[in-house]
């Protein structure tokens, strides 16, 4: 009998990516059709709904683009926490506590210039995602406490202090009894890019091009890497790992902060209990679909951005959403997890017959 | 237990590879029915392997496996154990939540656990064998010594008429040691069969009745009978011979004094002192060897002098400058640059790039403002590549796919890069093939030769003698007796390493 093994290839294959990514999508889309059809819809009709929502007009770049935009900031954060080996699981928190700060300084800033208030509600959102991130890292950094328990914990507490906020002092009294806060106003939101694309995609553009070019050339992101592959190692050359893992999990958090700043101005308009449209989690798999390299993340976050928008499209045409949730994931682990091929061959072994003594 | 005793366990002509590595070259292994058998060697030496592959974790190569006359072939441990072989493993595998009694019964395949039941049967096993314990505790509430008694009732209990313990004695104090080994009397006396792997030389000639010592992945000395051997006689045979290719340097006078240690003490891993007071100067010029059976502070010391592990007493000078309490980078600006035995754990960083690697020790000196500068950096690291011959892939990818004789090249060659003043080399050889060890010890030859103090630790005592100018041998995290290796007898310096201390 025959199985076949992944084998770690010696050398990753140079330049495989792009084609990787080509096959992978194909054989994606073949296996939908087999979904597809199977649940008695027309693949065809089906497939250019998918690809015309999502890229095929300026519009649904728009979408697509505005979509990429907390999700590639939380995979971000996620991914240069990955980098030295720490786990961020509460990006989900705070995008939400970053989306309170700007929303709370929206409410003071009343009347100031857009100029003015939009930066420091971004500002805010940086600290108060920073803020939430700081005692898991500071409690890591000091004691040895597991980040990822308390990361995961620090979401709930940002959820129920949200929800706090929207059932309490901050519901719009003209909410009709609806937990929600006052819609901003018209100077607290991130102006237009083109058609419903703002411009959170040139900053968040721009914060994963910093972080991707500090980490990748400077001499603190070195000491990242180095701590991320081996603890011992990075003692041996001298770095001192509990001030660097502070300030990777502030910066994280102030990233995801950022994303929820963002996606308050830019596309909620108001706080809801869903401004964090589950981006934080998400951002887990973009982060580790880019395998952990904050550079990889931008085009990770777009594809799933476009499959997202898309997934939701089809929707309209009597796709059900669960058919619709396979679908995407078959996309993107079709398109992007195909990767692992450029580092490992498929090697088909003789299985050995089982058995006790001969 | 006699001399005619059938034979339980005979594995012939064994051999186990892996990727860049040969485990067991053609090992033996012939063990009598109702013996306590002992397994020697030093770290590598093949005894785990050779272990996993009588207990069904690994499947040889090639060779065969014979239990009791009849050849079997293993495909998993409880394969194994059918055939009635059990492994207690050094690092216990045990749940801390349930009892003795649960985890004893535990992957049997019972449908249905009756506990009172089994409660008895273990109690009862466990008087036999003098193996006190209450199988209704919870595994968390007892010591190291009662959590091994659990790992052997399971196997007990499972009727291994075989028992393998894998340096059962590192976990124990000397006293439990000695409970154990009545133990394994016992168990011995029932008409079983122990193998005892160690490297602990006073314990196997306390409790065993043969040994078999492993070098290399080979067998070199096969079912001694311990009455007839002593101490000396096996730690000689355990750091005995490879093929040695570098030539002894010529003599040159040692010049001032580079390293100085004075009284150095350090703690091992459970914070039990692993170096005493030890004294130590090495002058430029000469290659001073360390020798021991390992496990007796060489590491330790290695690590303390490095800077990665704290100095509880005493003082580290390199040429006059006092760093006893300064940090690992500290140390390499200051001339130091160190070999670490865990290659790929301390001394590289796995994921990163060949470059990476490379200016692992020096990336401060390759940066503009905060950047790092990569031209710099890719130059130093081919200056690295050229001068040390390290043969890689791309430079930009990770180390990864490097031979261990390369990483070698590139680790030392990293050391060496900054012309440092002392040279401490921890196992820079073990595991390499020929050509790596060659190179290896060329390199440390030239770091005398232009006037480096080297302080060489290993285990192979052949690569002792002909690179050392001075061999201390180290005991009990002392140094117990200097040899001048050109006319050092072997004996004499198994003798130390068996604790013999300096008379005059």
């Amino acid at each position: 009998m025959k199985r076949l093994v992944l084998v770690r290839r010696e050398q990753p294959l140079r330049g495989g990516q792009p084609l990787s990514f080509l096959i992978g999508l194909v054989v994606a889309l073949l296996a939908g059709i087999l979904l597809l059809v199977a649940s008695g819809h027309n693949p065809i009709e089906i497939y250019e709904r998918l690809f015309n929502s999502s890229v095929g007009s300026s519009n649904a770049w728009a979408k697509t683009l505005n979509r990429a935009v907390p999700l590639g900031l939380a995979g971000l954060a996620v991914a240069v926490a990955g980098s030295m080996g720490l786990w961020n699981i509460g990006a989900e928190g705070q995008i939400l506590a970053g989306a309170m700060m700007a929303a709370w300084i929206a409410q003071i800033g009343e009347g100031w210039a857009s100029p003015l208030l939009i930066p420091l509600m971004l500002i805010a959102s940086i600290l108060g995602g920073a803020l939430l991130a700081s005692g898991p890292g500071i409690a890591r950094a000091q004691i040895g406490v597991n980040e990822i328990i308390t990361t995961l914990m620090l979401n709930e507490v940002a959820l129920r202090l949200l929800q706090w906020l929207i059932h309490g002092p901050w519901k719009d009294p003209e909410s009709r009894g609806f937990p929600l806060a006052p819609l901003l106003a018209d100077e607290a939101r991130l102006p237009k890019l083109f058609g419903r694309a703002h411009w959170g995609v040139i900053i968040a553009f721009l914060v994963i091009a910093f972080f991707g070019f500090i980490v990748s050339r400077t001499t603190w992101g070195y000491e990242l890497k180095v701590a991320g592959s081996s603890g011992a190692t990075a003692r041996y050359a001298g770095i001192s790992l509990n001030k660097k893992i502070i300030t990777v999990m502030v910066l994280s958090g102030g990233i995801a902060g950022l994303a929820g700043g963002i996606e308050l101005s830019g596309t909620s308009d108001r706080i809801v209990e869903g401004v964090s449209g589950g981006y934080g989690f998400a951002g887990i798999i973009v982060a580790a679909l880019a395998l952990m390299r904050p550079s990889g993340v931008a085009a990770v976050a777009l594809i799933f951005g476009a499959v997202q928008v898309g997934g939701l499209s089809i929707q309209t045409l009597g796709v059900s959403s669960s058919v619709s949730t396979i679908l995407q994931a078959l996309i993107l682990f079709g398109a992007i997890g195909a990767g692992v091929f450029n580092r490992y061959s498929l090697k088909s072994v003789k299985r050995e017959k089982k058995g006790g003594s001969t | 237990m006699t001399s005619d005793s059938p034979l339980a366990i005979e594995l012939v002509d064994i051999w186990k590879r892996f990727p860049g590595v040969v485990a067991n070259a053609g090992a033996t292994l012939s063990v009598k029915k109702g013996t306590i058998h002992a397994v020697l060697g030093e770290n590598g030496a093949g005894k785990s392997t050779l272990m996993n592959i009588l207990s069904g974790v690994y499947r040889p190569d090639e060779g065969q496996v014979r239990i009791n006359g009849e050849q079997h072939w293993f495909h998993s441990p409880s394969d194994a154990l059918a055939s009635g072989i059990g492994m207690v493993h050094q690092e216990f595998r045990l749940v801390p939540s349930f009892t003795v009694a649960e985890n004893i019964v535990l992957g049997a395949s019972e449908k249905i656990i009756r506990r009172s039941f089994i409660e008895k049967e273990v109690e009862q096993i466990a008087q036999q064998f003098g193996l006190a314990i209450d199988p209704t505790r919870p595994v968390w509430q007892l010591s190291m010594g009662e959590r091994q008694r659990v790992e052997i009732l399971k196997t007990l209990w499972r009727k291994a008429q075989i028992l393998i313990l894998d340096e059962p004695t590192a976990v124990l104090t000397p006293a439990e040691a000695d409970e154990l080994g009545n133990v394994l009397r016992k168990i011995a006396e029932d008409g079983r069969t122990v193998v005892f792997i160690s490297h602990k030389l006073h314990e196997v000639t306390a409790f065993c009745d043969e040994a078999t010592v492993l070098r290399g992945g080979k067998t070199v000395a096969s079912s001694l009978k311990v009455e007839e051997v002593n101490e000396s006689d096996l730690a000689g045979l355990m750091v005995g011979s490879s093929p040695m290719i570098s030539e002894r340097p010529p003599y040159q006078e040692p010049g001032e004094a580079m390293l100085t240690i004075e009284g150095l003490g350090t703690l091992d891993d459970r914070f039990l002192p692993a170096v005493k007071n030890l004294n130590l100067t090495i002058k430029s010029g000469e290659i001073v060897g360390i020798a021991g059976v390992s496990g007796n502070g060489q590491r330790e010391m290695a690590q303390a002098i490095a800077g990665l592990r704290p100095i509880t007493s005493g003082k580290v000078t390199i040429s006059g400058k006092d760093l006893t309490n300064a940090p690992p980078s500290e140390r390499f600006t200051a001339g130091l640059g160190y070999v670490p035995e865990d290659r790929l754990g301390v001394g590289l960083a796995p994921r990163l790039t060949v470059t990476e690697n490379a200016i692992l020790r020096s990336y401060k000196n390759l940066r503009k403002s905060i950047f790092l500068v990569s031209e710099q950096a890719v130059n130093y690291c081919k200056e690295i590549i050229e001068r040390f011959g390290v043969r890689t892939g791309p430079i930009d990818e990770p180390i990864a796919g490097l031979s261990g004789g390369n990483l070698q090249r590139l680790l030392v060659g990293r050391e060496l890069s900054g012309n440092p003043k002392v040279v401490l080399a921890a196992q820079p050889t073990r595991g390499l093939d020929i050509q790596g060890v060659k190179a290896i010890q060329d390199l440390l030859i030239d770091e005398r030769t232009e006037g480096a103090a080297v302080l060489l630790i290993s285990e192979d005592l052949d690569e002792l003698l002909t690179l050392s100018d001075r061999l201390l041998v180290m005991h009990e995290g002392e140094i117990v007796k200097e040899f001048d290796p050109t006319t050092a007898h072997r004996h004499d310096i198994g003798a130390a390493m068996a604790g013999k201390r300096d008379e005059s």
